[in-house]
């Protein structure tokens, strides 16, 4: 089984700031923005291609947090996986939602990604220390970029498939497939 | 395929992996989420991948925030005591984040219903003087608003004393703990702002106030929790949609 994989981590800070949180703290939620902002802005903004909708998920993201901290459970989970996982949840929903009421020209499914946002690129600067990056080196490349493409830029299994121009079903079964292998190396 | 319900399976976990990546959408989405509040074994499939994936999220080229973002998120958290008490007046019972805030709603809740009644008198006298006028004054603009699969779910009316109204066309499907939450969008740059909250599809009046109101503006109704959403934007599925047009 590979060892555990997470960023550096800033050994319970986080989640000590988030119980301060949940009693009304305002500088604690302060802490964690000036901790944190600039990396959550830098995911959401690969997610959503566009600033303004990426600060705007960052924002919602850090009310979600101040709202919700009561219930943030450290027996559960990090501190930071937490976080992170309601910011990826905005930023899908408005992703999802800039799409089905798009009225510029360029969709936003079709902006370009920045070249550092590509599956390889992405692979280059994933930690060597990580379980994942050992895990993801044993997929063959095109199927751990459909995982990478999923993940860092949003993709639906539609836009991956129109991308890549692939069957739908195809990049529905290499994901699933791919998701197995990756659970059984990560253990 | 339907998702294997044993919590061994790695079909399972493939479920939760999905789940993470985003890769699932409406009603899958809805189950898995569902699943991770009631399935122990499912939240911590969950929880583990998200785990993993992290080290995804750490390659992310971090980004200086605008200068102002920081004073949005200040803003927008002492705007969450108004919006509770604003889901007060709409009859929801607000949760609201602190004892403080409980009292500031209960306030609400007494001058509101003695508001109300005063209200009710003053509609009531004013209405039966106006009741045959009221018949013959018509809408000044309409928004019909449609579904996904392009049914007509409610249409807004707009009238030249500055009301406006939405009467829903069918019954709407509404979860326990959740609400309809309607919301008018002019200008993309301010962003979509909350006109309504109903518990289920009602005639309302909607509160427009001071916004901004022409043709060709967007309303939309989204499924929020019952106290509305928590970001003061549209959180949840939008359940129909439309613009307004000039009556001719």
């Amino acid at each position: 089984m590979a060892t555990d994989a997470t960023q550096p981590r800033q050994t319970g800070e986080i989640e000590t700031a988030l119980l301060a949180c949940a009693t009304g703290d305002k500088s604690a939620l302060r802490r964690i923005y000036e901790a944190e902002s600039p990396r959550m802005l830098g995911v959401a903004q690969r997610l959503l291609k566009r600033r303004a909708l990426a600060e705007e998920a960052v924002q919602d993201a850090f009310v979600l947090v101040w709202r919700h901290a009561a219930r943030f459970d450290p027996e559960r989970g990090a501190g930071l996986t937490w976080i992170y996982a309601i910011l990826r949840n905005r930023s899908l929903s408005i992703l999802r939602d800039e799409k089905r009421t798009e009225t510029s020209d360029t969709p936003i499914a079709e902006e370009t990604a920045s070249e550092e946002d590509d599956p390889e690129t992405v692979m280059s600067k994933l930690s060597d220390a990580t379980a994942l990056r050992a895990c993801l080196e044993m997929l063959p490349p095109q199927r751990r970029g459909l995982v990478l493409l999923a993940f860092v830029q949003g993709l639906t299994h539609g836009e991956i498939a129109g991308r890549l121009k692939l069957p739908l079903g195809t990049v529905k079964s290499w994901i699933r497939r791919s998701l197995l292998s990756l659970k059984e190396c990560l253990g | 395929m339907s998702p294997a319900a044993d919590a061994a399976s790695p079909e399972y976990n493939a479920l939760a992996g999905e789940y993470v990546l985003g890769l699932l959408e409406g009603q899958e989405r809805d189950a898995a989420e569902r699943r991770q509040d009631s399935e122990p074994a499912f939240a911590a499939a969950v929880e583990s991948w998200r785990r993993h994936l992290a080290a995804l999220d750490a390659t992310a080229t971090p980004i200086t925030p605008s200068a102002d973002l920081w004073p949005r998120i200040e803003a927008a958290i002492a705007g969450l005591a108004q919006s509770a008490t604003a889901a007060v007046r709409s009859g929801q019972v607000a949760t609201g984040p602190s004892r403080l805030a409980e009292w500031w709603n209960s306030l609400f809740v007494w001058r509101g219903a003695a508001f109300a009644g005063a209200l009710a008198t003053i509609l009531l006298a004013v209405g039966l003087v106006g009741a045959l006028d009221r018949a013959k004054r018509q809408p000044l603009m309409v928004a019909v608003l449609l579904t996904d699969s392009n049914a007509a779910a409610a249409v807004v009316h707009t009238f030249a004393d500055g009301r406006v109204e939405m009467l829903p066309l069918q019954s709407i499907d509404v979860p326990a703990g959740k609400a309809l939450e309607i919301w008018t969008l002019w200008d993309r740059a301010v962003g979509p702002r909350s006109v309504g909250l109903i518990d289920r599809a009602r005639s309302t009046p909607l509160r427009l106030d001071n916004l901004p109101l022409g043709k060709d503006q967007l309303f939309e109704i989204t499924l929020e929790p019952a106290t509305g959403s928590p970001t003061g934007r549209p959180t949840g599925p939008i359940i129909a949609k439309g613009t307004t047009s000039q009556r001719l």
